[in-house]
């Protein structure tokens, strides 16, 4: 019964969707206030209606109601509690369910926030969001409901995935549906900059936050998913130019683009068109994402269903949403020509503007890559798998030079920069760099990417020490204080700049792990009885014992070993090779010591009847800095957020 | 914006779409091998029942098909029904033999998976994974036909059933059978 009320409740929502997108119409048609209001009154209703939905979904998972459908398909009765709720989106439609709601909590938030201070933005807002739900919906009340029943009543369900069945994964996509969704709130007020033809900076300032904190969310859910990929699959990396990994990066280099882009146009009014170019494709990057992953045009390590008529569908509804968002931009990009031109190629404006052109080249060389596969089945009917080389090749050069104007950007002056201005803000990191290079060479590492790498680093590092010791000096011999409160000081007065410099020093602390971990990896891969041991590194794993242990819903072969570091164990690891019950999926349950910011990695893979185990360890070097990394990122992201309100804004 | 570049964006939009739309049609799970047109990769190994050892070499002359599959694979499971219906179609014909490959499996498993789900042809039993690995086996069930001269001539990723049954019976096998060449299937 629950279930059906979810069910009613969602084709509810529906009904009132299209009621939205009427009431936005006739508000801007009548310009009656009250048109707004009722729209207004529309967008939060599907909240609520959405979220009791969810809330019914939940509750047939949490009492294991296996006479619905999409519970029997990914529950069962031995699964425990914390994933049978994360199973709501562990399949196709509940995930689709929740991107929705997720859809409607922002539209709510944003129809409520921005009410009085933008009444004019109002119906455009309320029209689209509307609209995407209207889409959405659709797909789900039509195509793909999670509400279904299932006739006669299985005993049991058949479980959720067990690769599912892990915490990182749990959170994963409700991290990047709100980094997804997020990005629609800016897109939302562009589109209404557009259509209503207000195409000054206002739309850019109201949405700040909210692409900020979409872009954050879209990264913790992007790295969330690569811790996820580590340890789970056991394969010992977290990235991997997996299609579907693909999908999610698109929209975030793009998104970062916009994030800096916007600088621009707000400080010089410059980029206007462009700023409007690329909130719309960061959009529809991440609706086409969505498409990506749900349709199964491309072969990827997350196999949902192919379903072409399902597939239809979301290519119809996203190309339409693609199609209007371009057809107005093109509509009315006369109308945009900056006020001002761009007074030297030494400037800030002129390094994100190559910023930009690094990001989009960035972007379109993942594209191509992902898409290529595809292109080519459908011009020579030839199968291809774009993998790791290719990416490697392309992209670690383009994400250097990104991090050469990160290092660049924020210390050369607006306008117009000086030989003397960018001799004295450059020479020491630029020296600083040439150092760590000769430092590094000297010390045993000769590998080209870790030495630019090294390089660049070091020399961004080093430019914002500089400028955040000088800021801080001033301000500690202005109010006489030591140069501890003096950096306090300057960081409150320049919350957003420093904001910003911390989540830059967050991506320099990402990318060190990145480089350490992917060039100074070793494995070994090993067959081996109880009794034998094997080096790695300058550790020894000697493989103690092999028995049986049993979880909730698993069982699984456990090998101990116990790892030496020269004669001293420093501790044991065990890992796994589960059989999943209820599906009888084997899974690889990796083992992982943490040592100086890095990992000893084992598996075993295998165990054969005779008692042969195969064990693969591998060593990851500040592999936890990739992670550490993002959460400074993160944080910073955080604080640029939260920083005091200025007037204007 | 200049005419040049709307023209170019919508171009490159309808590329885009008209590529995907082409895309919704294909299943990319189809995995060619590199391995179709090419000498089967002979074996050896023991009988899952009988424990009598069983080579590809003795049904030379032959259209053979090989399954892979496991005891613990569901899968397997929801195609065995037409595998068994595959076999009685063909079996009466003397140059049609059908042999399953057990993957990755502990003797007492199989065993009791070919009593419980019936078995009317022969399985050998792939002890070291070696076999799998010759015919680039991604995963359990997998499917190959070999022609009559030990060519690998189709394979198959996932269960036999419904349009796929069709298709490898009257596409596939049948034609060999008729001793006509079929064309080259890389599904």
């Amino acid at each position: 019964m629950i279930i059906e009320i979810g069910h009613f409740s969602v084709i509810v929502a529906l009904v009132l969707s299209v009621f939205g997108m009427a009431s936005a119409a006739l508000a801007l048609k009548t310009r009656n206030p009250d048109w707004a209001r009722s729209g207004r009154m529309a967008v939060t209703l599907i909240f609520v209606l959405l979220g009791v939905g969810m809330l019914s979904l939940v509750y047939a998972f949490i009492i294991r109601d296996f006479s619905v459908l999409y519970v029997a398909n990914n529950s069962n009765s031995k699964l425990p509690f914390f994933y049978t709720v994360a199973a709501v989106w562990g399949g196709h439609e509940g995930s689709l369910l929740l991107w929705v709601f997720i859809l409607s909590v922002f539209s709510t938030l944003a129809v409520w926030l921005h009410w009085r201070t933008q009444p004019a933005i109002m119906p455009y807002l309320i029209g689209v969001e509307s609209a995407i739900i209207f889409g959405f919906l659709c797909l789900i009340v039509f195509l793909s409901s999670p509400f279904e029943r299932l006739l006669p009543v299985p005993l049991d369900g058949k479980d959720l995935n067990p690769l599912l069945q892990d915490p990182a994964m749990v959170m994963h996509p409700p991290m990047l549906y709100l980094g997804y969704v997020g990005f629609s709130i800016p897109f939302s007020f562009a589109m209404a900059a557009l259509f209503s033809g207000r195409l000054g900076e206002e739309w850019i300032k109201v949405t700040q936050r909210w692409s900020m904190f979409a872009w954050m969310c879209l990264t913790t859910g992007i790295l969330l998913g690569g811790y996820w990929a580590y340890y789970e699959l056991g394969w010992g990396g977290y990235w991997g130019w997996d299609p579907v990994e693909n999908a999610s990066f698109m929209p975030w280099l793009v998104g970062t683009a916009y994030l800096h882009s916007v600088l621009v146009q707000e400080k010089r009014k410059m980029f206007k068109v462009w700023n409007l170019f690329l909130i719309i494709v960061t959009f529809s990057l991440s609706l086409i994402g969505t498409f990506l992953v749900r349709s199964g045009v491309l072969t990827s390590v997350h196999s949902f269903a192919t379903d072409p008529e399902r597939g239809l569908y979301i290519l119809i509804f996203v190309g339409t949403v693609i199609g209007i968002a371009f057809g107005a931009l093109i509509l009315r990009s006369n109308k945009l020509k900056s006020q001002v031109e761009m007074d030297s190629l030494v400037s800030r404006e002129s390094i994100f503007l190559f910023n930009n052109l690094f990001f989009l080249v960035a972007a379109a060389t993942v594209f191509l890559g992902t898409l290529y596969p595809l292109i080519l089945e459908t011009l020579q009917n030839a199968k291809v798998t774009v993998g790791p080389p290719y990416y490697n090749a392309v992209f670690m050069p383009i994400a250097l030079g990104l991090l050469f104007l990160m290092g660049v950007g924020p210390y050369i002056p607006w306008r117009k920069a000086s030989v003397a201005s960018l001799k004295k803000s450059f020479s020491t990191p630029l020296l600083a760099g040439a150092v760590i290079v000769v430092l590094l060479f000297v010390t045993g590492i000769h590998n080209l990417y870790a030495l630019a790498g090294g390089y660049v680093v070091t020399f961004a590092g080093m430019a914002i020490v500089l400028d955040f010791g000088k800021i801080s000096q001033l301000y500690a011999q202005r109010n006489g204080s030591n140069i501890f409160q003096g950096s306090l000081a300057a960081f409150t007065a320049n919350q957003r700049r420093y904001a910003s410099m911390l989540t830059h020093i967050g991506v320099l602390v990402l990318v060190v792990g990145i480089i350490a971990s992917t060039v100074y990896q070793t494995e070994k891969v090993v067959s081996m009885r109880v009794g034998d041991e094997f080096a790695i590194g300058d550790y020894r794993m000697k493989l103690t014992k092999i028995h049986e242990v049993a979880g909730g819903n698993w069982n699984a072969q456990e090998g101990v070993f116990q790892v030496f570091k020269g004669e001293d164990l420093v501790t044991e690891l065990r890992p796994q090779k589960r059989i999943y019950s209820a599906t009888q999926t084997p899974t690889t349950e990796s083992a992982i010591y943490a040592t100086n910011m890095g990992h000893v990695f084992l598996t075993m893979p295998e165990v054969s009847e005779d008692g042969v185990a195969v064990a693969r360890g591998v060593l990851n070097p500040l592999v936890l800095w990739v992670w550490g990394g993002g959460v400074i990122m993160g944080l910073g992201v955080i604080l640029n957020i939260l920083r005091p309100r200025k007037k204007e804004e | 914006m200049s005419k040049g570049w709307q023209i170019t964006l919508i171009l490159s939009l309808l590329g885009l779409f008209a590529l995907f739309y082409q895309g919704l049609w294909g299943d990319p799970r189809h995995i060619p091998t590199v391995l179709i047109e090419t000498e089967a990769p002979n074996f050896e190994g023991p009988d899952v029942e009988t424990g009598q050892t069983i080579s590809l070499e003795q049904f030379k002359g032959k259209v053979v098909l090989l399954n892979f599959w496991a005891s613990w694979c569901y899968e397997c499971k929801v195609e065995h029904e037409s595998i068994l219906q595959l076999h009685q179609l063909f079996k009466d014909n003397p140059d049609f033999v059908m042999l399953g490959v057990n993957y990755q499996d502990e003797l007492p498993d199989a065993q009791k998976y070919l009593q419980e789900y019936g078995s009317t042809f022969s399985h050998v039993r792939d002890l070291k994974g070696q076999l799998a690995i010759d015919y680039g086996v991604y995963g359990v069930p997998e499917t190959f036909v070999i022609d009559q001269q030990g060519k690998i001539r189709h394979k198959w990723v996932g269960p036999i059933t419904g349009e796929v049954y069709t298709n490898i019976t009257q596409k596939v096998i049948a034609p060999l059978l008729n001793a006509q060449p079929t064309t080259t299937t890389t599904s």
